[in-house]
């Protein structure tokens, strides 16, 4: 019975926070778990794959299980999940889906690609699927299948991610801001950032727009002291909050995250601020709420402001348009499983190959040796022509033995001889006598050609 | 032929960059650009064919008309080597095809008779700087609308999602300006020796209005560089200074065709 494929677990479709959390494996039990799965004989391969959002075990059963094998091993991880969690095997099976063979394969695909994440097209997933691998190779959890199941995943994900549009546009509010900003600057590098307030949600967008190349970051609060702790947090340099006018002159996006509950930023500031700096632009970002920015601001020439609502509308905009392009995503991704299925048909006749080939080569070995010592005892020419011509009989015969008895006492004769006709590409009995001739023309010429060669 | 084949490029042109600004696929992007090369490679092909046949970009307004569009394409082309344009790609490929369309089919055709080499180094040259001001202003128009999309938060629109960077925009439509204003002002001064070698007075409508032109951009030039002028107001005097260029080249089809 060859190996096959398997998932089983549950994720943020099916199951609510309060079980994914209960089930959820933490890094250093993986080790022990995958020990635990591989222990039962029915199990050759697994991967515990275990985030926030779903918790899945990966698994091929083993060449030596029985015809029921897949079934049985779903079972199995099933009862393993509820026994290590304290789960009712009845409760947590309300939860629980399963894949088998090319749907499991399919299912990976699309977790892989993050077309079944939460948040479609996010990039985590794909990181916490290969550091799953890894500790399962390490255990030795891996072989040939799985693991050319999963490497395969990592490059539909890869394709999927840049053949279609299903990771564009930022998709949470801190990245949703970076990008925004490039719409006004186009490149990040050499800018300089002002963050008002010592918010933890500034700090966040700060760091955001440094990894994009922001050059200079300045703090400002009204207590110097927590803004020289969020500057050393972020790399920045801390500024006293009576310069606020003369910050903003020199900034060319202002994250504003107070706790004021008055309009820090006012039409009549900022205007000062932008004729100080000339009229180039300003991106303002205003995350606090209530708004540290009169909305009026964003009325002035050169200043472009957004608030937090703006910053979610763009979120669910992007979504939107990562959730239509996930239909182009899962096209590639069935072409990608068709693909994969082709390769595991080829895999399943390796086995038989593999044991033709041996006993091919068995029976010419065998027969070869037996030769040769009969040949060291032949001195004439002729003898060992003879010695040679029964050495090729011997082979033939030795090989058609087996096959022959089987055709004769079969219940299949049919099937079989038809079967036999295919792999050999035998003519018909009847027009053997016709071509007989140019057939042993043909033969001895390839013989001859041989001889020559050795 | 070539025309054709010009016409046709364009068309396709139009239709791959209208689809590369909805949709992330990298072909199609290439599959536009690519189009429009082969399109302006066509339609050089013809200008340099009618040039054999002696009717050359200098020779009237209709061929300069044609010879104009066929430089935008080019400049496009050179700029967006790099820098990701597809909506002034959408802009440029309609508006060269319009352009060559309604040059190829205005009646005033015929060459000018009696035209001095200084008349066609004059066309020429306002030609070529006129072309290279229309991509500015396209460039502008982008800038305005991308503008306004932020500005009035408005995420979902096709040009939001597809457009270059405000500051990029007004960047490359700055230095568009620049480059065009002096082959313009050249021909501008070579335009004054020739109405004064004609000797028929100064009294047309054309001259202030072109006047017009040469002075919006020497103001934008000049407000770049000393009083921060940019963004909106540079795109609106572009757009400005291009519209009434515009109305000179519409005063001299209209006048040749009443003419004839």
């Amino acid at each position: 019975m060859p190996s096959e494929v398997l998932v089983v677990g549950l994720s943020w479709r099916t199951a609510p926070v309060s079980i994914r959390e209960k089930l959820a494996f933490h890094d250093d039990e993986l080790c022990a778990s995958l020990q635990t799965l591989l222990s039962n004989t029915i199990l050759e391969e697994a991967v515990i794959l275990s985030t926030c959002n779903r918790v899945e075990v990966y698994a091929c059963t083993s060449k030596s299980a029985p015809a029921s094998g897949v079934s049985q091993a779903a079972a199995l991880v099933r009862s393993f999940l509820a026994k290590s969690r304290g789960f009712k095997a009845e409760k947590l099976s309300e939860y629980l889906y399963e894949h088998v063979e090319m749907d499991a394969v399919s299912h990976l695909f699309q977790v892989a690609s993050a077309v079944d994440s939460m948040v479609v097209g996010e990039s985590q997933i794909l990181g916490q699927l290969k550091s799953a691998f890894g500790t399962a190779s390490r255990e030795g959890a891996i072989g040939s299948v799985l693991g050319r199941c999963m490497e395969r995943s990592f490059g539909v994900a890869k394709r999927v991610r840049t053949e279609t549009g299903i990771s564009r546009g930022a998709a949470n509010v801190s990245s949703v801001a970076v990008e925004l900003a490039k719409r006004v600057f186009g490149d990040l590098a050499g800018k300089s950032v002002l963050v008002i307030g010592a918010g933890k949600m500034s700090a966040l967008a700060a760091r955001h727009l440094r990894a994009d190349g922001a050059a200079r970051i300045c703090v400002t609060n009204r207590s110097l002291d927590r803004a020289e702790r969020l500057a050393a947090e972020i790399d920045g340099i801390a500024r006293p909050w009576e310069n606020l006018e003369l910050e903003i002159a020199n900034a060319d996006v202002v994250i504003s995250s107070t706790g004021a509950r008055e309009p820090v930023l006012t039409k009549k500031l900022m205007k000062r601020a932008m004729k100080l700096r000339r009229y180039k632009p300003c991106f303002v970002m205003d995350i606090a709420v209530p708004r540290d920015v009169e909305a009026s601001v964003g009325k002035l020439e050169g200043v472009y402001l957004f608030d937090v609502d703006d910053l979610e509308k763009l979120v669910s905009e992007n979504l939107k348009e990562r959730k239509s392009e996930a239909t182009a995503a899962t096209h590639l991704i069935n072409a990608e499983v068709a693909l994969f299925e082709t390769w595991r048909k080829q895999q399943h006749v390796v086995p038989t190959i593999r044991a033709l080939r041996e006993h091919f080569h068995q029976v010419a070995r065998t027969e070869v040796e037996r030769a040769v010592q009969q040949m060291a005892k032949q001195g004439t020419e002729s003898e060992r022509e003879n010695a040679m011509r029964k050495l090729a009989t011997g082979i033939a015969n030795k090989l058609l033995h087996t096959p022959m008895n089987a055709l004769k006492n079969t219940d299949h004769t049919e099937e079989l001889s038809q079967a036999t006709h295919q792999l050999f590409s035998l003519s018909e009995s009847g027009s053997e006598a016709d071509d007989g001739t140019t057939k042993n023309a043909a033969l001895s010429k390839v013989s001859g050609h041989k001889v020559h060669k050795e | 032929m070539a025309f054709y084949v010009a016409i046709f490029g364009y068309v396709l042109a139009t239709v791959f960059y209208l689809g590369a600004m909805n949709s992330a696929r990298e072909w199609m992007r290439k599959a536009a650009w690519m189009t429009l090369v082969a399109a302006f490679v066509a339609h050089g092909v013809d200008i340099g064919w009618r040039g054999v046949e002696k009717v050359h970009p200098g020779t009237s307004v209709r061929e300069s008309l044609g010879f104009l569009s066929w430089i935008v394409v080019g400049a496009y082309l050179y700029l967006s080597r790099r820098d990701t344009l597809v909506v002034l790609g959408a802009f440029i490929a309609p508006l060269s095809l319009i352009i060559l369309a309604a040059a190829r089919l205005s009646p005033s055709g015929e060459a000018m008779t009696g035209l001095s080499s200084l008349g066609r180094i004059h066309i020429a040259s306002a030609t070529v700087g006129l072309a290279i001001f229309s991509l500015a202003t396209a460039v502008s128009v982008v800038y305005l609308l991308q503008e306004r999309n932020l500005k009035k938060k408005k995420f979902d629109g096709l040009i939001f999602k597809s457009s270059a960077a405000l500051e990029t925009l007004d960047t490359l439509s700055a230095r568009l300006v620049s480059i065009g204003f002096p082959i313009f002002t050249f021909s501008m001064m070579l335009g004054g020796v020739w109405v004064a070698q004609l000797q028929q007075g100064w009294n047309r409508i054309e001259y202030p209005i072109s006047a017009i032109t040469w002075v919006a951009f020497g103001v934008l030039i000049a407000g770049r560089r000393l009083r921060g002028l940019q963004g909106r107001r540079a795109a609106l005097v572009t757009i400005v200074g291009f519209f009434s260029a515009l109305v000179v080249l519409a005063i001299y089809l209209l006048r040749r065709t009443m003419v004839e």
